[in-house]
């Protein structure tokens, strides 16, 4: 008996991870929440973290208008020009 | 026709073996299946004009791709029919559209269901259910294509429970859930034709949904009294959300509004006016947001909004309402969207043809 095989393979991809940064001392934090309950307050919450223990600087929320699909381009965009990391997570 | 060897698995000829072999190698949604053996997915690929490797969907998040070849050999895994084929492939096309979101709706703890509503003269054709014990048991096609859906997401998308489809509770839908709906004695348009299909060209409707919720009113007689029914099913504090709604009414509650007059679009008004809960009973239970209600409530606010009321959905469009079920039994019933907000969108297609294709 000669049997398909039902799954799939995809076109390769090549996902690399950004350059760890050299030192967090002074550094511009973005926070990107993802619309759910309890994601800005969580989030918040770590970002203060990193500014009491490495003097990080704080900017305003960036929000994503669906939580389960990646963020609009433009929101990630302004994030490259305003900040030096980005701390995003799931809220709910 | 040829593919590639490497996609062929040779097997004992021994159909039990066949079918444990499939288990062995992860294919299965936990029910036995079909062996895909190759004539009979060449025989379902005869039902498609597009080549065997056309590419009919793309999983946004891992690039992963279903051709119609995957499609057909997962249809034969699930017990369908050969000429059941271009109603799958259609409910893949629909569910490629981005508004969609297949991929959270299939990723998330919501546990959603692909709900597949197929509308149109393709019912008849292949024998689909519309009447009596319309979401099932019992019939070959309703039962098979739903059942397709989740094995391609599982196969072919990778879906897999617990590893990358999370969701807390799981849902028996996601087994299989499709339905047709009912063209006998519903004294509104198709679904197809309200879709804007040419006469003659069926649609299916794919929708993300959580559970279903069986509406029981045996004592009204009024499409007030009805639909009130349904609408404190939608607005219960555990469905109520901005996400979209389906409702499908059994003859019997159908009957009541189609004599009374009512159209489709008097429903969905009625529906989205009277689905609702206060602003004080959310925060009650702890659900209520300010952006939620301020989405609800700003200048794009549908006319039937009301002050100091959080409603299920943003407008009447988003309550898809047609009927379906036997002819006896004040039983309805409303499937909330996977969504809570505007996550994930209903999306139709027509079946078999190719209407404004790229």
């Amino acid at each position: 008996m000669r049997l398909y095989d039902p799954t799939a393979s995809g076109p390769e991809r090549h996902l690399n991870r950004a350059p760890a940064l050299a030192a967090l001392q002074g550094k511009t934090i973005g926070i990107l929440e993802n619309g759910k309950f309890n994601a800005a307050e969580m989030l918040q919450e770590v970002a203060a973290l990193f500014e009491s223990r490495h003097g990080c600087v704080v900017r305003p929320l960036y929000s994503k208008t669906n939580a389960s699909a990646p963020a609009d381009a433009e929101v990630l965009k302004k994030a490259v020009g305003e900040v030096d990391f980005l701390i995003t997570g799931l809220g709910d | 026709m040829s593919f590639d060897p490497r996609r062929i698995h040779e097997v004992p000829d021994d159909l039990l073996a066949a079918i444990d072999y499939c288990y062995a190698q992860g294919w299965t949604d936990g029910l036995p299946v079909v062996p895909p053996v190759v004539e009979r997915v060449e025989a379902t690929l005869a039902f498609e004009g597009r080549p065997p490797e056309a590419v009919i969907a793309t999983h946004p998040a891992t690039g992963l791709q279903l051709t119609v070849h995957a499609a057909a050999v997962n249809a034969v895994m699930a017990g369908c029919l050969p000429e059941y084929f271009p109603v799958l492939v259609a409910a893949f096309e629909a569910m490629d559209k981005p508004e969609f979101n297949f991929h959270g709706s299939t990723a998330s703890t919501g546990g959603s269901a692909p709900f597949l509503i197929v509308s149109g003269e393709v019912v008849d054709d292949i024998g689909m259910n519309a009447d009596v014990n319309l979401f099932g048991p019992g019939n070959r096609a309703n039962a098979t294509i739903g059942r397709a859906t989740r094995l391609i997401l599982r196969n072919v998308f990778q879906m897999l429970p617990g590893v990358s489809d999370k969701s807390t509770q799981g849902n028996p839908g996601k087994y299989s859930l499709c339905i047709a709906e009912r063209a006998r004695g519903n004294p509104w348009p198709l679904l197809c034709e309200a879709q804007g299909y040419p006469p003659g060209v069926s649609s299916v409707t794919a929708f993300a949904a959580g559970g279903f919720c069986n509406v029981e009113n045996h004592g009204g007689n009024t499409p007030e009294q009805i639909l009130i029914s349904v609408a404190d099913a939608m607005a219960n504090y555990g469905c109520l959300t901005l996400g979209q709604s389906v409702v499908i009414l059994s003859p019997e509650h159908m009957q009541i509004i189609g004599n009374a007059g009512w159209s489709r679009e008097d429903a969905q008004t009625f529906l989205f006016a009277s689905a609702k809960r206060s602003v004080e009973g959310m925060k009650m239970v702890g659900k209520y947001r300010d952006r939620e209600y301020e989405r609800q409530h700003g200048a794009s606010a549908h006319a039937s909004v009301e002050a100091g009321f959080i409603h299920r959905g943003l407008s009447p469009d988003d309550i898809l309402i047609t009927m379906g079920g036997g002819d006896a039994g004040g039983h309805s019933c409303f499937l909330p969207s996977w969504s809570r907000a505007r996550g994930s969108l209903m999306q139709h297609k027509p079946i078999g043809v190719c209407i404004d294709c790229d």
